[in-house]
């Protein structure tokens, strides 16, 4: 028996087997369950993401536990890698007792077991208020392992508009490239103008990110916009070809030119925010979060000279869209899943996602995506970045979905960097990764 | 059980606490983790631990080239960071142990760098070396000394300097301590008996004031070989062992296995390799340290 009740202003699903009396009276189970105290007595422990920027959302947990007479409590609040630890580590240890964990889609295929399908909790058109590739990252397989809160994740082209708008410059770059001096919609102009815009070590085309995830997840994104994939159906890899040639051959020439710091091979998120605010990059590949910063004067030499624009295509005509999202998910061993689920969609509801976005990142349902952007009328700079970034939501794709992913990345990336840093050629570098990668497949006993 | 603890002779049942505490908090782990060496044991999937693959692990790790490659430059590590600190800790403890005012503010002021955490050192000196904002490139540039921004956690050699340098920055002073108490516990006749003979300063420190510091050099480089063979903090804030591989330890390189990739049966196999090298470096300080001892005229 499936009906439906309304808690926390969600309609969730509820599938448990219902008495004769509930039986008999169907319309009562799908309008007049706003009962306080759906949840009496229940209590779940929830392992969260932490960070000041989070807070707000999580003072709101109290309206969900007035609402339901359930009470939640937080037993951890930890940055998402040290969350990825303790998850092994509680996988490990078989210490699953808590309900309600935080989860990234670049991290939710390695626990496969851990957290359980929401689909049975929640109506489907709950759900559909979801913008749909949001969703379609959120599952592993048809199993949907987290509801995505509003802190989606896709890069757009930050860009020192001053550099564009200085006539000597524009009939210079004419000059010597043949085209008009704007910002770039394609990868190839993007290295034109970041070689054209260099002038080390003063100033630098651009950056990218140059370990760990962050350097593959940037590679993955060229290879599919150069026409290629990072692994075939089987989950063997396929980046050792000449789309990945290409794309690696890209990190190779802007290092190479000097259009890129040298130190960016160890550079992450924060120091390529950092970098661009400070003034020496031209053209900054990066996330929505660093919009706010970037144009505020406290924090950024750039405030009031930043542009974004949609990120640019490869030569396939495809543009670059790695993507990943934050979200909440339910453990397969909680007691309470219904009450948990609940919470998880009353986290990542309208009224949350409003709150959450007000503070700059980009919402993961429909009817917030068009709130926000109303929101913005009047500021020019705000309506700007929205914009770029929903044309860029549209192009976004996630993380191979793998539980290998992360492991996968640590054996590609050395050799990216050994090609970047000249120790070996392109096609070399991923032929090594690729035998590296297919051997821990095979392992895996992937295929 | 009270019948049980009447009948153990008095010795063993006072000792029995010591034991179990022993077992359980040594014994235990360590049998567990060299039993996980020989499973494809998972931290995500707890069911591989049950799964004897018997050596495939210590295989797998004995011909991987990148394991050896950093096995080697651990080794590398020890042995330049180990006689540099040992060389600028005597100096320094030379140095103050001729200060005859002030010298114990010297002295604790010498300890400062061991008081930091080894990750806070391992920021400063990211800090200090960054290419672009960095304290050495900047101070570089001002002098007209270069005009280019030096890599220097990027080139390979430079890289592994610069991590040498924060190592030997963080840990000299412990040379210099355990130098400097060896300093006070020299007999003052032989050195004078010595100047009165009309042996040169060096004279005097080669041949009396060496040997007798020798025991308390040997010792310093057995504690501090065990910490740089397991050398982790510094190098994962600094480098994490890149870029590209030219700064891999073995720790680094384990530390990832085993938590990253979640692959904590390989990655125990080449803690146990790996604790070879400690092995063999505090066996080897110790039969010096014997040797040194005996040649006091100290029982060995």
């Amino acid at each position: 028996m499936v009906s439906y009740s309304r808690v926390g202003g969600i309609i969730l699903k509820n599938t448990k087997h219902w008495s004769a009396t509930t039986l008999a009276i169907p319309l009562l189970a799908v309008s007049a369950f706003a009962t306080a105290a759906e949840f009496d007595g229940v209590t779940l422990d929830a392992k969260l993401i932490g960070g000041q920027q989070y807070e707000a959302l999580y003072a709101r947990i109290a309206d969900w536990e007035a609402e339901t007479g359930a009470e939640v409590n937080v037993i951890s609040k930890k940055n998402h890698f040290e969350l990825d630890k303790e998850f092994k580590s509680d996988l490990a240890a078989g210490s699953l007792g808590w309900c309600v964990g935080s989860n990234h889609s670049s991290f939710a295929s390695q626990y496969p077991s851990l957290y359980t399908d929401l689909t049975p909790y929640l109506t489907p058109e709950f759900i559909a208020d979801y913008v749909d590739s949001n969703i379609a990252a959120s599952k592993i397989g048809d199993s949907l392992v987290m509801l995505p809160r509003a802190q989606f994740d896709v890069s757009a082209l930050y860009y020192q508009k001053s550099l564009y708008e200085d006539a000597e410059k524009q009939a210079a770059f004419e000059k010597e490239y043949g085209y008009e001096l704007t910002p770039p919609d394609t990868w190839q102009q993007l290295t034109d103008q970041a070689i054209f815009f260099s002038d080390p070590p003063n100033f630098y085309g651009t950056q990218f990110a140059g370990k760990d995830e962050a350097i593959v997840g940037r590679f993955y994104e060229l290879v599919v916009a150069e026409g290629g994939q990072l692994f075939n159906d089987d989950w063997s890899p396929a980046f050792n070809s000449e789309a990945g040639v290409r794309a690696l051959d890209w990190f190779v020439n802007i290092y190479s030119q000097g259009a890129a710091p040298k130190g960016t091979t160890s550079y992450l998120w924060d120091e390529l925010g950092q970098g661009f605010a400070s003034g020496t990059i031209a053209l900054n590949l990066d996330w929505p979060g660093w919009a706010g910063f970037f144009n505020d004067p406290e924090s950024s030499k750039v405030a009031g000279n930043v542009g974004v624009v949609v990120q640019p295509q490869g030569s396939a005509g495809v543009r670059t869209g790695w993507s990943g999202h934050h979200g909440f998910s339910v453990t397969e061993s909680c007691e309470n899943k219904e009450a948990a689920a609940s919470l998880v969609a009353f986290l990542t509801n309208e009224d949350s996602q409003k709150l959450e976005s007000s503070a700059g990142p980009l919402p993961t349902r429909k009817a917030v995506w068009e709130h926000v952007v109303a929101q913005a009328e009047g500021d020019a700079y705000r309506t700007e970045v929205l914009q770029a970034f929903q044309a860029a939501s549209e192009h976004a794709f996630p993380a191979p979905k793998t539980p290998y992913w992360i492991e996968a990345t640590n054996i590609i990336y050395p050799e990216l960097q050994a090609a970047i840093l000249g120790d070996k050629s392109s096609a070399e570098a991923l032929e090594v990764a690729a035998e590296a990668v297919d051997e821990m497949m095979r392992e895996y006993g992937e295929y | 059980m009270t019948r049980l603890f009447r009948r153990l002779p008095p010795w063993l049942a006072l000792l029995l606490p010591a034991i179990v505490i022993l077992l359980v908090v040594v014994l235990v782990p360590l049998l567990l983790s060299l039993y996980s060496s020989f499973t494809p044991y998972r931290l995500t999937r707890p069911e591989t631990l049950y799964k004897w693959i018997g050596e495939y692990n210590y295989v797998k790790v004995a011909t991987d080239a990148n394991f050896w490659w950093a096995f080697g430059r651990t080794v590398f590590l020890l042995t330049v960071a180990l006689n540099l600190e040992m060389l600028l800790g005597l100096g320094l403890a030379l140095l103050v142990n001729k200060v005859t005012w002030g010298q114990r503010g010297l002295r604790t002021i010498m300890m400062f760098p061991m008081m930091f955490s080894p990750i806070l050192v391992g920021f400063q000196f990211k800090f200090i070396f960054n290419d672009n904002v960095g304290l050495v490139n900047n101070a570089l540039q001002s002098l007209g000394i270069t005009d280019q921004a030096i890599a220097w956690l990027v080139d390979g050699k430079l890289a592994m300097f610069a991590i040498i340098f924060a190592e030997v920055w963080m840990s000299t002073s412990v040379f210099a301590i355990l130098i400097l108490a060896g300093l006070f516990a020299i007999p003052r006749d032989p050195l004078e008996a010595a100047k009165v003979d009309g042996c040169t300063p060096w004279q005097s420190f080669r041949h009396i004031s060496l040997p007798f510091l020798m025991p308390f050099i040997y010792i310093a480089m057995a504690i501090r070989s065990l910490d740089v063979a397991r050398a982790y903090d510094i190098v994962q804030i600094m480098t994490n062992g890149g870029p590209a591989r030219r700064t891999e330890l073995l720790w680094t390189l384990i530390g990832r296995t085993g938590y990253v990739d979640a692959k904590m049966g390989l990655a125990n196999a080449m803690g146990y390799i790996s604790i070879f090298l400690a092995i063999f470096f505090t066996v080897y300080f110790f039969r010096k340290l014997n040797a040194s001892r005996a040649a006091l005229g100290y029982n060995a």
